[in-house]
């Protein structure tokens, strides 16, 4: 079972305590023949590090806190400054209104899943998008 | 939009200590093994020696805290400490949950850690196929100790013991009676056992570990120490680390140390042979189709005709070794 696998990292930046969402996310991804590694709630200096360290193709923030600017805004800039943003697609998810979207895009995120989101979409993105 | 680097360009930045480099190499190696070749030959020079521990037990007993809790006092001495930890891959979807980073938040930012999540990917034995690898390349990175978390595993995979100098079996309360300690297997593999989640208890298991140690005769000259640990509050493992320590003076004062190294090599260069004839039996031999059919005949013709089915289908295998003289 050698060959190129698909690799996410899940993380909750920030202190908030809301998992289900990403753990629901990150059976699906599993489930689809991915490897998951689930960061939990990391700040943003620790969910570079681990991109990087792990060498992941997507990094997943789940964010239900309200501040998906903020700490998505962070996690770009720091991906700059360490040289490797384009090593990496970032999805968004959780509790993001639909007229943030367009914003986050902006931003750099690829997609952004909010709530009554599928599964199955997700995952779809993730192996149509991802280059090997 | 990803971005692609080309061999030479990450080996230049890995001799310069970049971490994106290392990771990178880590890809290449996980995903094409055939490639470890041409990566090795540009560290031939390399003379430095990592000391590598192995950390096994049962899932849930504590294994990557405990790494955490031992990689954060290695790091307080000024080592620096590559990991690897290795979680199972499905059978059903290939996909893997790799949840051994958690528990090792804290220490994620320090400089002089290295720490890489492995999906078994199929692979027997509690590791995966890229381990050996990737200790080649934390060797060749510098790192002063490598610690090799395995898969949570059963009674009967230990080939961490060909990988690592000193092995840490853990253990947690109400693991099992005399019976258990008597049984071969995992619990024969330690050069030390720990025992987990002391705050719920566990003296009775170290107790029967001594007891089962004490009908043990140790060739080596060496006794395996019990420890108890409770890896989230740091608790006892300043002594997990003292028994390591010394264990390491013993190999290398006896010289065993050259023994386990050998091993080490011999245990990789029996894997790389033995996986090169399985792939030349699955793509010459006999395939998943071709084992549909026999057991469709088999079948057919009665499950009791298997042992005919397949002695007659060997009649017909006409495979031929040549050995180089």
């Amino acid at each position: 079972m050698s060959g190129k696998k698909i690799r996410v990292l899940m993380s909750k930046p920030g202190i908030d305590g809301h998992w289900r969402g990403g753990i629901v996310v990150s059976r699906a991804i599993r489930d689809a023949g991915m490897e998951l590694i689930f960061g939990g709630f990391q700040n943003v200096e620790q969910i570079v590090e681990s991109a990087i360290q792990e060498d992941v193709d997507v990094i997943g923030l789940s964010i239900h806190s309200g501040a998906h600017f903020a700490y998505t805004q962070q996690v770009i800039d720091l991906l700059k400054e360490r040289g490797v943003l384009d090593n990496f697609m970032i999805l968004v998810g959780g509790i993001v209104p639909a007229q943030d979207f367009s914003k986050l895009k902006e931003m750099g995120v690829a997609n952004i899943y909010g709530p009554g989101s599928m599964t199955s979409d997700i995952v779809e993105f993730i192996k149509t998008n991802v280059k090997k | 939009m990803k971005v692609s680097y080309d061999l030479d360009t990450l080996i230049n930045k890995f001799k310069k200590k970049d971490k994106v480099a290392l990771a990178k190499l880590i890809t290449t190696i996980e995903n094409e093994p055939e490639k470890a070749n041409e990566i090795f030959k540009h560290f031939e020079g390399i003379s430095h020696d990592s000391y590598i521990i192995g950390i096994t037990g049962s899932p849930g007993v504590g294994k990557s805290t405990l790494t955490g809790a031992i990689c954060k006092r290695l790091l307080e001495e000024g080592k620096s400490v590559g990991i690897i930890c290795v979680d199972p891959t499905s059978p059903f979807s290939g996909g893997a949950f790799l949840g051994d980073r958690v528990r090792m938040t804290d220490i994620s930012l320090h400089p002089n850690v290295f720490l890489r999540s492995l999906a078994s990917r199929g692979y027997k034995g509690g590791i995966s196929r890229a381990v050996f690898d990737i200790s080649l390349l934390y060797e060749a990175f510098g790192m002063d100790v490598i610690i090799i978390e395995t898969v949570g595993v059963g009674q009967a995979e230990f080939d961490i013991y060909n990988l690592a100098y000193s092995v840490v079996v853990v253990l947690v309360p109400g693991y099992g009676d005399a019976i258990q300690m008597q049984k071969a297997g995992i619990i024969e593999i330690g050069d030390m056992y720990n025992i987990n989640k002391k705050d719920l208890g566990g003296e009775d298991i170290a107790v029967q570990i001594e007891m089962m140690l004490d009908d043990t005769v140790f060739h080596s000259g060496w006794r395996p120490p019990v420890s108890m640990t409770d890896a989230i509050s740091g608790e006892g493992v300043e002594e997990l680390i003292q028994n390591l320590w010394d264990h390491k003076e013993h190999l290398e004062l006896s010289e065993a140390i050259n023994e386990k190294k050998k091993n080490r090599f011999s245990y990789k260069i029996k894997e790389l042979i033995y996986s090169k004839i399985e792939k030349l039996i699955s793509e010459s031999l006999i395939n998943e189709n071709e084992i549909k059919e026999i057991v469709n005949h088999a079948l057919k013709d009665g499950k009791f005709k298997i042992y005919r089915t397949i002695h007659n289908k060997f009649e017909e295998v006409n495979f031929e070794i040549k050995k180089k003289e």
